[in-house]
């Protein structure tokens, strides 16, 4: 019961967040430069048209006026209406978020099993060859810039050897696997170092406390006091890292979006702010801010679940 | 199963897959948007070039570009030139419902008349359009246009369906499934990603289009387009940058053309702003450009040189002028004379004119100019362009039609609507010749005015040209018949898939 109040109660603390991120975008969106009308209706309408256009989007009442409106709105659950493309936001979410959120997951899936494998490695025969090599290729996959790697895999993977698409997410669930496979590879590639290091660290300063020691004088094997003691315990530093990197993978998802063309949020969101597409830009944020506080809630839990001292 | 069963079956499974691929699609990979499905609403490059696939118009280009029946079987011109009369076909829309004259009147009236409609120029001269009865339509004019049929031809004049429009709304009618008069229909859109389109039954040239489905796919990014045509996930890339041209054509299964188009680069000049409202400056400003070397800098001998103010795919082009030719020491002395060397200028460029910028920069500094590069994307670019906030700026347009009338009204004329394309460009002369030139009948008289116009506009340097650039497309070698028209328009209906 109190788990599920403290659910309700982050919730809540959830609005005024949302809020505040509302605010901020719709100012730095009004206060951009550029006309969303003219760039609809292309280069040669008249001043006449797009001041016809503006009036009937609402586009010349003040500021303040729209921005009540549009709260006005987003209490009944209305995200307004894309200017571009005639159409609610809340529609262009629904096609581009699932990608992204595939997308995210899909590199999560392949980042966890050699985070865990390569820390596990590296921690249990420190300074021994293996590390030396895992720390080396850590570093050189942070190294590279991803939208370089993206590029090489698509023009390797994708053209040269011709295993996986370099395009598009596909119809089925089969195909999304396929079509995303050498996005979330190329983000993969960059995360895993991240997630090795920190892990790495943890279990190295894990395995060298006293309950160690206390395990092995009442005879318990190494393997069981690495499985029940010391990895549980090395898990947290991380866990709270991977929340960030989750949040942060949901925003930078927008390179290898562009690259592979992925139809996904990233490029919902970049090509909405230049055609000055305000609703959708706006739509977007909340729904990249809303994840966040769920994905931030989530990790607390799983935390909690983890170490029974951390109190939700 | 076990695990180390399903990994390998589920990678079999997905290698499999991506041979499969139907054989009667065609894709289309473009940076260009589609973002309405209004013929009226909007003159952006990506909805022009769907527009043309969706509505049929009462005329249509050939393969040797001339004008030829469309959804009108025959026309007359009266003698004076202000009434056209147009015989309708018995064409059908594409939920099987006729197409009358009184669908055409009144697609005609919206793109003239609406006060919606993005780009009514070409229709300026409309009185009205009526139907006299279902396949009689009469279109009178206020005053002659020599232009008026090949205006009928752009992507804009395409014909709607009046019953379905009144029935559903604007709103309605054109949300998501358009009724469509022209080859293809609207089987699924997904805004911001993709346009599929599958072939017309109802098409009225039968046995058209060959191809039944189309696949029009936003892509912005140049590297991802090149990757995906390399890789056989499309067939045609809208776009391919000057720099991919020979890799593209060193790929297997892939070639790139080189097709006229209308689109003219050029350097605009704030005409309303010191210095360049100095004819002298301006002057010195074209002689310090290379303009053949710039031209093979950036397009690798891709494009022509520019030596008028019209694109050399527009009729009455003029060959014979040149502007003032490459001279750097001349073009220092005019900027002396002035007692203006060293003077600074601003100029305000998009992402794509990087490389252009840096020459222009190098050889105007060269003969004493100060120039500063100002970045801005393109909704900031247009927004300055409309207030005249710049001093000189880089991008290029093209026209429509082959007609040079809208481009002398959008470019060169600055009281027909567009302030001469934001430059403020002002010739009295010029403006009365545009008028004149569109309603002179006589083919050689109105060569001679056009001529004119060129003339005068390259004399006082209202724009500096830079060069004639063609389409650059990729198409796989299974696509046969498909070109992109000057006017922006996919010849899909009389396109073929070859299998390989």
């Amino acid at each position: 019961m109190n788990t599920l109040r403290y659910i309700a109660f982050r919730l809540m603390q959830a609005i005024p967040v949302l809020l505040g991120v509302s605010i901020i975008t719709f100012t730095l969106m009004a206060a951009t430069p550029g006309d969303p009308v003219r760039l609809l209706v292309g280069d040669r309408a008249s001043a006449e048209t797009i001041a016809l256009i503006r009036d009937r989007y609402g586009l010349d009442e003040p500021i303040l006026m729209q921005y009540f409106t549009y709260l006005k709105n987003l209490v009944v659950g209305d995200l307004g209406a894309s200017l571009r493309y005639r159409v609610p936001v809340s529609q262009l979410i629904t096609q581009h978020y699932p990608v992204t959120l595939f997308l995210v997951i899909y590199t999560i899936v392949l980042t966890l099993p050699p985070v865990i494998a390569l820390a596990v490695w590296s921690a249990k025969r420190q300074n021994g060859p293996a590390d030396q090599v895992i720390r080396m290729l850590g570093v050189l996959g942070l190294a590279v810039p991803v939208f370089w790697l993206a590029l090489l895999f698509a023009r390797f993977f994708g053209v040269t050897l011709g295993w996986f698409p370099v395009s598009g997410f596909g119809e089925t669930i089969l195909d999304h696997f396929r079509h995303l496979f050498l996005p979330a590879l190329s983000t993969a590639i960059w995360v895993v170092p991240i997630l090795v290091r920190t892990l790495r660290a943890a279990l190295l300063e894990e395995m060298n406390r006293d309950y160690v020691v206390t395990g092995q004088s009442k005879g318990l094997g190494d393997r069981q006091i690495f499985r029940t003691h010391v990895f549980p315990n090395s898990v947290l530093p991380t866990l709270n890292l991977f929340a960030v990197i989750v949040a942060y993978l949901l925003g930078g998802s927008v390179i290898v979006e562009t690259v592979y063309a992925v139809p996904g949020m990233g490029k919902l969101m970049v090509d909405s702010i230049l055609a000055r597409d305000y609703f959708v830009v706006q739509g977007a944020t909340l729904v990249f801010a809303l994840t966040t506080i769920l994905v931030m809630l989530a990790v607390d839990l799983l935390s909690a679940l983890i170490d029974p001292r951390v109190t939700p | 199963m076990t695990t180390d069963k399903i990994i390998p079956a589920a990678l079999a499974l997905m290698l499999s897959a991506t041979v499969l691929s139907a054989q009667d699609a065609i894709r289309i990979a473009s940076p260009n948007k589609v973002t309405v499905l209004d013929p009226i609403v909007s003159a952006a490059g990506g909805n022009i070039e769907a527009y043309g696939q969706l509505y049929a118009r009462l005329l249509r280009k050939g393969a040797d570009g001339a004008l030829e029946p469309g959804l009108a079987e025959s026309w007359e011109v009266s003698e004076d030139g202000l009434t056209y009369t147009f015989e309708m076909r018995d064409a059908k829309f594409s939920d099987g419902s006729l197409i009358t004259a009184e669908d055409a009147a009144f697609s005609l009236t919206r793109v003239a008349k609406d006060e919606k409609s993005a780009y009514p120029a070409g229709f300026a001269p409309i009185k009205e359009v009526t139907a006299i009865d279902e396949d009689t339509l009469q279109i009178t004019l206020q005053h002659a246009s020599a232009s008026m049929l090949s205006n009928l031809e752009i992507f804009n004049a395409g014909i709607v369906s009046k019953n379905d429009v009144e029935e559903r709304g604007e709103e309605g009618a054109f949300a998501s499934d358009p009724v469509a008069s022209g080859p293809y229909m609207v089987k699924e859109w997904k805004p911001n990603d993709r346009i599929t389109l599958t072939a017309n039954p109802h098409y009225w040239r039968e046995g058209l289009p060959k191809i039944q489905t189309v696949e029009l796919i936003e892509v912005s990014d140049d590297n991802a387009r090149a990757t995906m045509a390399m890789a056989g996930e499309i067939d045609v890339n809208r776009s391919v940058p000057w720099a991919q041209v020979e890799e593209v054509n060193n790929s297997d299964g892939v070639s790139v053309a080189l097709e006229p188009s209308t689109v003219l680069y050029l350097v605009l000049p704030n005409h309303d702003k010191a210095p360049f409202d100095n004819l002298n400056v301006r002057k010195a400003a074209a002689m310090a450009l290379d303009r053949a070397a710039i031209t093979e800098a950036v397009t690798l001998g891709n494009a022509e040189v520019a030596n008028s103010t019209f694109s050399n795919a527009l009729n009455y082009h003029d060959a014979s002028l040149q502007p003032p030719a490459y001279d750097p020491a001349a073009a220092r002395k005019l900027l002396e004379e002035e007692g203006l060397v060293g003077t600074e200028i601003t100029m305000m460029i998009t992402p794509s004119f990087e490389q252009l910028a840096t020459l222009l920069k190098a050889q105007w500094d060269a003969v004493g100019f100060k120039t500063t590069v100002e970045r801005v994307d393109a909704g900031l670019w247009w927004s300055n362009m409309a207030e005249g906030e710049y001093q000189v700026t880089v991008n290029w347009y093209y026209n429509e039609t082959e007609d040079p009338d809208l481009a002398v009204r959008w470019a060169l004329c600055d009281t027909c609507g567009s302030k001469s394309y934001y430059t403020n460009y002002h010739n009295e002369e010029l403006n009365k010749l545009t008028e004149e030139a569109l309603r002179e009948r006589d083919e050689t008289k109105r060569a001679e005015l056009y001529s004119k116009i060129q003339q005068i506009s390259l004399e006082e340097l209202a724009q500096i040209p830079l060069y004639y650039a063609p389409f650059s497309i990729a198409y796989a070698d299974r696509v046969k018949g498909l070109t992109l028209t000057p006017s922006l328009q996919w010849t899909l209906e009389d396109a073929e898939l070859t299998a390989n």
